[in-house]
This record gives C-alpha cells, structure tokens and sequence, in this order.
C-alpha cells in the first residue's frame, strides 16, 4: 500500500473502495457508481473518475432508444451527456453544494442550471415555465445550489433568485406588492429604486401541497438553455412575438408600468 | 509550523525560521516578521530565467521572524501537504506557501498544461517540510494505485504527490467536430503510486466547451 498522503491526523484519501456509491464525498463532491450502468449528466462537470467511463454526447446514435424514453428535450440535447461503464465518477459545480435526491413516482421542476445528473429512470421534460426543467418518474438525480438547499411547504412566497424549484404540485405565480407599486410615487420607486425600494416588491407564490426548494443564497446558477419551445399558438413563448408594446428591459415589473402610464 | 487557522486562512507559527509564500497573501501577523520579496521563486538566476523562458511565473516572498504570521488568498480552500522527500507537483498559481527549506523548481508537464491553458510547465517542490496549496472549494484527494489508475479532468486539477505517469488523453473524434462531444474531450490519466488533488470546481480551460 502506498504511504503517501497518510500523515496520522491528515486528510482523508479516497480510493476506489472508500469513495461512496451514489452519495455525496463532501458538500461539493458528489460520487457516482456506474456498473455497466448508465446516468445523464450535464456537459463538464465530472471532476475525476476511476475505471473505464465513456461520456457520449445525446446525439451518439447509440443512445437513442435510452434518450427516446428518458430525454424530451430534444432542444438543448447538446448540453447533455450519457455516461457509462463501470467505476466511480466524481462530479462538482464551481464549488457550489451539491446534493442527491431521490425521486419516487413523483416530479420535481427544478432551475435548469441546478441540474447536474440524472439516472435514465427519470425522464427529463422541458417546463411550461421557461428555464426550468421537469423531471417525473422513479430514480435519483443530483442537483447544485449557492449554499444548502432549504425545503418549505407552500403557502410561501419566495424571492425569485432563491428559488431552486419545487416537487409535487404547487402552483408557482408571481406576486406584486401592490399596496407598495400603487399610483405614481410606486412606479417611480419600482423604475428607479430612488426613494426606498426594497427589492422585495416582488415574490414568486406558492399554494398547493407540495414542496418548495429554495437556496440560501441568491446567487444565481447559469443558466442553461433549455431550448425554445415550439412555434405554436397556445405554447407559453412559443415565437409568436408579443402583440404591440416596446420590448421589455430587465428589471422592469411586467405590464405593471402600462397601468401607471409610464 | 504550518496549521490551518480556518479553512480559508493559514497561520504559520515561526521561530526565526523562515517560509516562502505567494506575493502579497499575508494578511495578519503577531511578533516581528520580516517580508522579502524572492525574485524568481528564490531559485537563483538559473530558476529565474527557466520561469521567465517557461512562463510559470511565480512570484514569492520571504517571511522570518519570530511569531504567528496568517496568510489567505481570495478566499480560497488551503490544504495541507506533508512532504516527506518526496515531490509535488502543482500549479503555480495554486502554491499558497511552503517551508523555506523546500527547494521550487519548474517541470514540463507535457500536453495537459496545453489544454489547461496554464502553459506547459507545472511547478515542482522536493524535500522535507510542509506546503499549503489552494484550491477552489475544498479538495478531493483520490488515490492512485497500480490496479487503480484515475483520470482527471483538467480543469479541476490542483496538484500531485508520489510516483505519477500522467498521459493525456483526447476523446475528440468527428461528433466532437458536430458539436455533439461527450462534453470531456480532454482528460489527464494518472497511473502509479501516489495521490492526485482534485478542486469542485472547473477552471476555465481552451478546452473547456468542446
């Protein structure tokens, strides 16, 4: 056995027995076992493997009966990869926490750059609500966040940038502070921030029996593109283009500024 | 002495020895210290030329005196390494401090520093003593041995200790070429005896989209 990296109270060295099989190593190193199985996981974010892994991407015609039952995002196939083999295979996320999560005949919409793998079990479906992704089945998946995830049961209101995603069904809509954006001095505040806003005047709502992932940061993961949706009338962004109006600029409040006039 | 004070800062304890570390990472002392700046790594003329020829700058300092002197750097996790005779290999930018007895040098490291984007040379450290090297987000040690070679992308490699062969490895072929690669075209494999650093965490590598 080899003596390096074994002072008494030193750090721990993992080795292909010690390392776990589908567990987390630490809070940023999440380990998966493969035996000749096979598991989703997005582009770029294994670390280290032992034995012999191959990564291929969606379009490997070899896969297409695996990606015809558990991929239906045909859209944003490029960012995703098979693995398969056999060994260990380490994955991380720019240091952010990583977690397991089981899933058990139930679906979970999740912030599409907060996924990080999947097992094939899963069958992974683009969300009507645009950057988040769906995933619905029986199996594990492991997911990132800035800072532990939290779990709550909706009625919550929730800061946008904390939201993760959310498992069962809640019904997720937007909230607007009205009594705060109300009249004339309101929409300046919200236009502006001159004269107190406090950042808060807007939530996403929860109600519904469910769950609620929420990080403890608001630090925002990338996001990964989740494809457009398809052209078609009825279809939420579905490249219609938005009847009449200027384009929206960031951190302007919906069509709340059309009843101030402004 | 070297002893980690969190795991973001290292405190050194001193008395009237000395300790090389990176440029400006000094962020508190206690006692008397006296800072020098090493002008190549403190490995003379010949060092300083290798690293201005190689491009593994390295910019260092000299800390005496008697006392507790911290260091930290952006932040960063600081990990520990005892060295026993033996060689490390890391990163020139992830070297955070080691005992002033260590002799520092260059190596080539063949094509991983390419596609790293670190250059084709890795810092190298020999002797007895002890190092400190960062990394972002705590480091992963993982063990090589001769019935179990890793591979490792290069991204989230920090450092190497023991007896390693490290090979490149290049899964580019034509559906790379499609855009449709398996997202890891280029990974180092190691195989051995010794102890390989892995960081959570990617660099920005030339490679890193393919």
């Amino acid at each position: 056995m080899s003596t390096y990296g074994t002072p008494a109270a030193g750090p721990v060295v993992h080795d292909p027995t010690t390392l776990p099989a589908d567990d987390n190593v630490d809070h940023y190193t999440f380990c998966v076992e493969l035996k000749g199985t096979q598991w989703f996981m997005q582009k770029g974010k294994m670390i280290a493997y032992y034995g012999s892994i191959d990564f291929n991407g969606i379009g490997h015609g070899r896969l297409d009966r695996l990606v015809r039952t558990s991929f239906h995002s045909p859209l944003h196939a490029s960012d995703w990869v098979v693995a398969e083999g056999s060994g260990k295979m380490l994955l991380a996320d720019r240091a952010f926490d990583v977690n397991a999560y089981d899933l058990e005949d139930g679906n979970l919409t999740i912030r599409s750059g907060n996924l990080l793998a999947f097992q094939p079990s899963l069958s992974l479906k683009q969300s009507i609500v645009p950057g988040f992704l769906t995933l619905i089945g029986t199996g594990k998946f492991v997911a990132a966040s800035n800072g532990p995830v939290v779990f709550m049961e909706p009625p919550i209101r929730v800061d946008p940038q904390a939201l993760v995603g959310w498992a069962d069904c809640p019904s997720p809509c937007h909230h607007y502070d009205h009594g705060y954006l109300t009249g004339v001095m309101g929409g300046l505040r919200a236009m502006t921030g001159l004269g107190g806003a406090s950042g808060e005047e807007h939530q996403f709502e929860f109600v519904g029996a469910g769950t609620v992932l929420l990080q403890s940061s608001e630090a925002l993961m990338t996001e990964q593109a989740t494809g457009v949706p398809p052209a078609e009338p009825g279809v939420p962004g579905g490249g219609q283009g938005q009847p009449g109006g200027a384009p929206r600029l960031p951190g302007q409040l919906g069509d709340l500024q059309r009843r101030f006039g402004l | 002495m070297f002893r980690l004070q969190s795991s973001k800062v290292l405190a050194v304890d001193m008395t009237g020895d000395a300790v090389k570390a990176k440029n400006g990472s000094m962020v508190a002392y206690d006692g008397e210290m006296a800072f020098k700046k090493l002008s190549g790594g403190g490995e003379g003329l010949r060092g300083m030329v290798t690293r201005r020829l190689t491009g593994e700058q390295m910019t260092l300092m000299e800390v005496k005196g008697h006392g507790t002197c911290f260091f930290a750097d952006r932040a960063s996790e600081i990990n520990l390494v005892g060295l026993r005779g033996d060689k490390l290999c890391v990163e020139a930018g992830n070297l955070l401090a080691a005992d002033a007895g260590l002799r520092t040098g260059t190596t080539f490291t063949g094509l991983r520093g390419a596609s790293q984007g670190n250059g084709l040379f890795t810092t190298t450290i020999e002797g007895h003593g002890q190092a400190a090297i960062l990394s972002d987000g705590p480091a992963v040690l993982l063990r090589v041995g001769p019935q179990y070679p890793l591979t490792v992308d290069p991204g989230a490699y920090v450092a190497h200790q023991g007896n390693l062969r490290q090979s490149f490895q290049s899964g580019v072929t034509f559906r790379t070429l499609m855009g449709e690669g398996g997202g890891e075209a280029f990974q180092i494999r190691f195989e051995g005896d010794g102890v390989v650093y892995v960081q959570p965490s990617e660099r920005n590598t030339i490679a890193g989209d393919v």
